[in-house]
Formats: structure tokens, sequence, C-alpha cells
């Protein structure tokens, strides 16, 4: 078959915490795996909703924060070098006539032998203003994410939002930018103290109460129209850019097309976490089973089951149960030193 | 002004955040799901002015959608529906 991209093993849906473990489990069982997340970002709903939340059920964490869990993860995951796909959400899913799935992004097509879907509750996007010349203007000058803060060297930023990630952005943009405008439609910023502190000390213009109501331009934004909230008075400002920081929206989206027995927004799995289609598992939030619980710690318990019976049907020669971790990263991490004493 | 509400609990997806912000307006059943304190989620009590904002906030961060204002109690709404 003509492809242009390698065919990985397992290629993983979601890089939430569950994902995230799903992703190490592969590597743990020599199978080659690919991670594809819809945000430009890994953590899911514990870094896009509250990263800076508490989690107490996590099994040998009394207690840990959510990135903190995140960033454990990602490390632990980055101990097998996985392919990791960001900002690009699968939209159609097709079997081959080898068996081989052809994934279709909205960035790009990946194979795969096996798929293992941790999505969650579907996938995120950033939630859009509502407002004329929105979908004109992305791509463009008009961001929902800050891919690299240098690209706004010397330029005039409105930022829209009045939560954590509007604030610190505007924070960090201050410095770099020629001017940053946060516009907020409360007077009331529900950032962290702290933070909204350090905004009313910093040269961050701060507009309250507005709301925009439309981005003018030709090519690019080339100023937006805000509306004060009780009076309803619009003002104009001149913009290089504007950075929307609303949050966001999560939606099962194209997974419904997919052919998958789907009950109440969930994916119906058997005892060994695979769908009604040969080749696709699905593990944590987004699947379903008699007597299922939606937790981190049993979608971190389905993982290796999944991975486990992926690694069975890609290889039929592997055994189901995995060798212990003490065994699999013993050996690994006392590879390098065995080959220097044979170099030496 | 928009002070009732309700949560859609059929597309909830228990992620805690209206609670967080608006602890006086939200708490979750033992599923996790959430659903409006004032009212046992029949959206029909007034929101008191000083809530409003925790309300808007949680409206705003809602990743579902699933937190509904109106101006008018929902059971009125649904009386005029039908």
């Amino acid at each position: 078959m003509n492809r242009t991209s390698e065919v990985f093993d397992i290629t993983i849906i979601g890089g939430g915490p569950v994902g995230l473990f799903t992703a190490f489990y592969a590597g743990m069982r020599q199978a080659s795996v690919k991670v594809i997340e819809s945000l430009p970002q890994l953590g899911g709903q514990l870094s896009a909703l509250y990263p800076e939340k508490h989690i107490y059920d996590i099994a040998g964490f009394p207690k840990i924060g959510a990135q903190e869990l995140v960033d454990n993860l990602i490390e632990q995951m980055n101990q097998f070098e996985p392919a990791i796909c960001l900002g690009e959400s699968v939209e159609v899913v097709e079997k081959e006539e080898d068996g081989v799935f052809k994934l279709t992004t909205n960035e790009a097509i990946h194979y795969t032998k096996t798929i293992i879907i941790t999505a969650g509750n579907g996938a995120f996007q950033p939630k859009k203003m509502n407002i004329p010349g929105e979908e004109q203007f992305q791509n463009k000058n008009l961001h929902y994410f800050v891919k690299n803060v240098s690209e706004f060297k010397g330029r005039k930023v409105v930022l829209f939002g009045g939560g954590d990630s509007a604030v610190d952005w505007a924070l960090m943009l201050e410095p770099i930018a020629e001017k940053v405008t946060l516009v907020h439609r409360r007077d009331k910023f529900r950032a962290h103290e702290h933070s909204v502190e350090l905004l009313k000390q910093s040269n961050v213009e701060i507009v309250t109460p507005y709301a925009p109501t439309e981005l003018v331009g030709a090519d690019r934004i080339d100023k937006v129209v805000i509306q004060e909230t009780k009076t309803g008075e619009s003002i104009e400002l001149e913009v290089d850019d504007v950075l929307v920081n609303y949050g966001f929206v999560s939606s099962l989206g194209p997974i419904k097309n997919w052919e998958l027995e789907i009950e109440k927004n969930s994916i119906v799995v058997n005892s060994r976490m695979e769908t009604n289609i040969e080749g696709i598992y699905a593990v944590g939030d987004i699947c379903t089973y008699d007597g299922k619980v939606k937790l981190i710690a049993t979608g971190f318990g389905e993982a290796p089951i999944a991975v486990s019976n992926a690694k069975v049907f890609v290889d039929p020669t592997a055994k189901l149960q995995p060798l212990h971790s003490t065994s699999v990263m013993g050996d690994k991490e006392d590879a390098p030193k065995k080959e220097t004493v044979t170099i030496g | 002004m928009a002070n009732f509400t309700m949560v859609d609990q059929s597309t909830c997806i228990a992620c805690g955040v209206c609670g967080e912000l608006a602890p006086d307006l939200f708490n979750y059943t033992d599923d996790g799901i959430s659903y409006a304190i004032l009212d046992n989620n029949t959206g029909v009590t007034e929101v008191s002015e000083d809530l409003i904002e925790d309300l808007e906030d949680a409206f705003d961060s809602c990743p579902t959608d699933s937190i509904k204002m109106a101006n008018t109690p929902f059971n009125c709404k649904k009386d005029e529906a039908s």
C-alpha cells in the first residue's frame, strides 16, 4: 500500500492523563506509539480546566496538583519517546484493506495498526467570541493560544477574558509587546488575587466592563469594537493582534460518526477494552461497561488492559500478561551501563 | 438581567469548575454531576444580586455549556413553550 507516513502499532487519541499513561504503557510493551491531541498542549481537562487544583485519589499520592500530575505523566511517557501530534483533531477513521487504520485529522493523515481512544469527554476547542469577523480572521491575527511569545514582540495586543489564563498571558506579554490591553466584561477578574494584583501594578491597560462586538479589517484585524456592558457605549481599539482567552468547550464531535457503539455519549467496550470495531479500544472517561466508574484512577487501570490486548492484536505471539515494570525498566536502565562496560 | 439558573445534567461532565467558581450556587450529586443548590436544579428561585458575578463566571467557564441562565424562571419558559 502506498502510504506517506509510518504505520504505528498504537495511536492514542486524546492526550489527557489517561492518554499519557496509555502512551507510557504502550512503550513498556515495546509498541511504537503516537499521541494525537486536539489542543496545542497535553494534559486534557487537568491542564485546560483546573491546573492548580489538587487531586486526592491518585494511588500513591496523598495529594498532587493537577498540572504536577500531568508533568509527571509526560516525564514518565517520554522515557519511550512517543510521537506527539498537538493541535490535531481526528475527523475520519477508515480501515484499509490490509486492516491498517487511516486517521485523517484537520492537519495530516496518520496510519496505525490499532487505536486506543482516550478522549475523555471529546475534543477540547477554545470558546469563541461569536461576533462578526471571527471566522474571517482565524489563522491571521486572531489567536486563541500563544504558541510563541516572540511573535507578539513590539505589537499592540488586545486580550479578551477575565480568568487566570487571560491575566497570566497579559502579564507574560506585557514586557514583550508594545502595548497590552486586557478587556473583560466585568470589573472583577476571576483570576487569582495575586495575579490580579500584579496586573494592576503592570503597564497592562485594563478596560472593563466591556465586551467585544465586532472585529474590523480587510485581510487582518485593524481594530476591535468593544461595548460598555451597562451603558452600551461603543469604542474602538487599534490592534496588531487579538488574543481570546474564554476557556474551552468539549464535545464528542466526529467520534459519533466512526460507527462505534455509543451509549449516553460513551463508547461501549468489553473486558478487554475493545470496542465493536476490531483493533479500536477505548479507556478512561470516554468508555463505558457494566459497573464503569469515571475516574482518572480507573482510567489508569484500564490503560494496561487496552495496551496489552492491542499488543497481542498487533503481534499474536506476544503474551497478554506483561512482565513486571521492575524487570522491564530495570533492564532498560541497565542497558547503557552494560554498553559502557563492554566498550571499556 | 439573567438571574435564574439550572444545570443541564445530560451534558454535564462533572468537571467541577462551576462549584469552584460559584460554591454558593452549584454542588454535585454522588456521581459528580452538578446541580443548582437554590432550588434543587429546578431553575425557579431567583439568584440574589451578590451572587450574579459568580453565576456569570460559572456560566462562562462551563466546558460543555451545561449551565443555563434565563431572565425568567425555567418552569415559566416550559409553560410558555407548551
